[in-house]
């Protein structure tokens, strides 16, 4: 009786997919949703197809929302004359501006990213809205969220090729939610052309969203401190003073990036690293083409000064603590006396 | 006699000059590069046309003064060598004796305050302060723009002391001048406004008679002045 019960409740709970779908579907549906074979000639010669899956589109988000007309607006009747596009690209650039009706913001970001940059001067293979999101299997895009550079991928393998083997892109394959995907560095929509500089001159404070972050790095019992001695330091400072003027990369002091890599960043402790200290050398070589072996040492790999770590330069650091105060201390109490003096002999 | 008295020569006051302009661009320079997350600093740094504008004045003034002080030392060794000139900066016992005389005078602890010769022993402690303060300076500075010749032959770590020597060492001195510089040459009463021997190259003998009897003396041909005479401000009523 209970089990019964049980598959009672699950029938009704599950039903078919496409159970919530708006009712006015079943017009276009009636021909679109029944044949799988239905297709269109277009001129170019390639068969496009005209046919939705139902159970596809109402598990997607738009399945209980939207009506087929709300993006298809020109079909407002039966027989619909057919938009006569030459190729199914031309077809997909041409619904580039449906979404807009109800992502307005996300839509404006786009017009500033490099994909519609290069679409606009003519390169119609460049990322629309439905080459990432999809069309009628539209799908959170952040569910799950390493999916969202495997969406990158089918465009730039290479590119992926290299961050899939990085330490971020290892723990991504491996399901780890706390490592960066493509978009939490290049943006979704108003991804900008990273050959510029303004990404370049943006990595601090984008490896600093999660690498400044105490309860994440904890997990993985990485310092805290990489942005604020980085900051400290000649090439922080310079790269945040060239940061109004330099669009160009070419004499930008260094940022995160250009010592630990872009993609292919590893562990400092892993063989393959660019700042593991046997490859050391050669990364500083990237701009300082003369440095030999002692030159690494020069910059502190993100340490504190100490007695231990560089002794040196803990020790110059304590002289002055003490120095400075103690001299200016010392001529303030003299001037104050001295002026004393002066009103005491008045 | 004479009103005034010739103090520095040409060549002095035009390092005076040198060294006044240099400093302040460096400090000017120098500082936001040191404090650059104020706004105060990147306005300023912007004002000289960005960072690299910045840098390029600073070591621009930075080997100036490398030069001038290298000059400067050689005038010196010339001088001492060819015994043209009394030693009269090098510091001696008289001038620890001088600095405690005068500080138990400003306590209270004795009537007069000491008599100086061409230097006392303030103006002592600023030049070897400037001169060791160029040194160090320099030779930080000279680290830090050639980072990488500099490992080829010293440990790396050199670099960063150096840079900590260059930013600290250059707060101290910009520390030293605007509080004790400006007291004695403006704020100080006795040369309240402004102390323009350094530029005219004259004090006036009143002056000298105060702030440097022995030297006057001297100058004048004549044994130092009995007793203990003291700046003018410091005439201390007894009883």
């Amino acid at each position: 009786m209970r089990r019964a019960l049980l598959w009672l409740v699950l029938a009704l709970g599950s039903g078919p997919a496409w159970a919530g779908i708006p009712a006015e579907q079943d017009d276009c549906l009636g021909c679109h949703g029944s044949d799988p074979a239905l297709t269109m000639d277009l001129p170019s010669g390639e068969k496009l197809s005209v046919h939705v899956d139902k159970t596809v589109f109402g598990k997607s988000v738009h399945g209980e929302i939207l009506r087929c007309t709300d993006c298809h607006t020109e079909k407002t009747g039966y027989p619909h004359d057919s938009k006569p596009f030459a190729t199914k690209r031309d077809l997909a650039v041409a619904y580039y501006d449906g979404c807009k009706s109800c992502h307005f913001a996300n839509y404006t970001k786009t017009l500033d990213g490099v994909h519609y940059a290069v679409m606009a001067k003519g390169n119609l293979k460049a990322a629309l809205c439905v080459d990432c999101h999809g069309s009628h299997d539209i799908q959170r895009a952040s569910e799950p969220r390493t999916r969202i550079s495997q969406t990158c991928a089918a465009c730039h393998p290479k590119v992926f090729a290299t961050y899939a083997a990085s330490v971020h892109g290892r723990a991504a394959g491996g399901g780890n939610q706390d490592v960066p995907v493509c978009t939490d560095c290049h943006r979704a929509h108003d991804i900008i052309d990273p050959r510029g500089g303004a990404l370049s001159a943006r990595t601090p404070d984008i490896c600093g969203r999660c690498h400044t972050n105490e309860k994440l790095m904890a997990r993985y019992k990485l310092s805290t401190k990489v942005v604020d001695t980085y900051l400290k330091d000649f090439h922080g400072m310079s790269a945040t003073l060239q940061r109004n003027h330099r669009p160009d990369r070419r004499s930008f002091a260094a940022v995160c990036t250009d010592c630990h890599g872009v993609h292919d960043i590893q562990k400092s402790s892993d063989p393959s690293s660019h700042t593991i200290q046997a490859n050391l050398v050669q990364t500083c070589r990237k701009c300082h083409p003369d440095a030999t072996k002692e030159f690494p040492k020069a910059w502190l790999s993100h340490y504190e000064p100490t007695p231990q770590k560089a002794g040196l330069v803990w020790a110059t650091l304590v002289f002055y603590k003490f120095l400075i105060p103690f001299m200016v201390g010392g001529l303030v109490l003299q001037i104050a006396l001295h002026l004393w003096r002066v009103v005491v002999n008045r | 006699m004479s009103a005034s008295v010739a103090r520095f020569s040409a060549k002095q006051r035009a390092e005076h000059l040198v060294t006044m302009l240099v400093f302040t661009s460096l400090c000017l320079t120098g500082l936001p590069q040191k404090f650059y997350g104020g706004a105060w600093a990147q306005r300023l740094i912007e004002l000289f046309g960005g960072i690299d504008a910045t840098r390029w004045i600073h070591r621009f003034c930075g080997w100036t003064l490398a030069a001038l002080t290298l000059f400067h030392f050689s005038g010196a060794v010339w001088m001492i060598v060819e015994k043209k000139s009394r030693l009269s900066m090098v510091p001696t016992r008289r001038d620890f004796e001088d600095a405690v005389a005068t500080l138990r005078y400003y306590l209270g602890l004795r009537d007069h305050g000491p008599q100086y010769d061409r230097f006392d022993y303030k103006q002592k402690f600023e030049y070897w302060g400037l001169v060791v303060g160029n040194v160090v300076m320099v030779a930080t500075g000279v680290v830090l723009i050639y980072p990488t010749v500099v490992a080829r032959f010293f440990p790396g770590e050199l670099v960063p002391a150096a840079k900590v020597a260059h930013s600290n060492e250059g707060l101290m001195a910009f520390l030293v001048i605007t509080i004790w510089h400006v007291y004695n040459a403006h704020l100080n009463p006795d040369v309240f406004p402004f102390d323009s021997c350094i530029f005219t190259g004259k004090i006036s003998r009143e002056r000298m008679a105060h702030e440097h009897p022995l030297e006057l003396a001297r100058l004048e041909g004549r044994a130092a002045p009995e007793g203990e005479t003291v700046a003018a401000h410091a005439e201390r009523k007894m009883g």
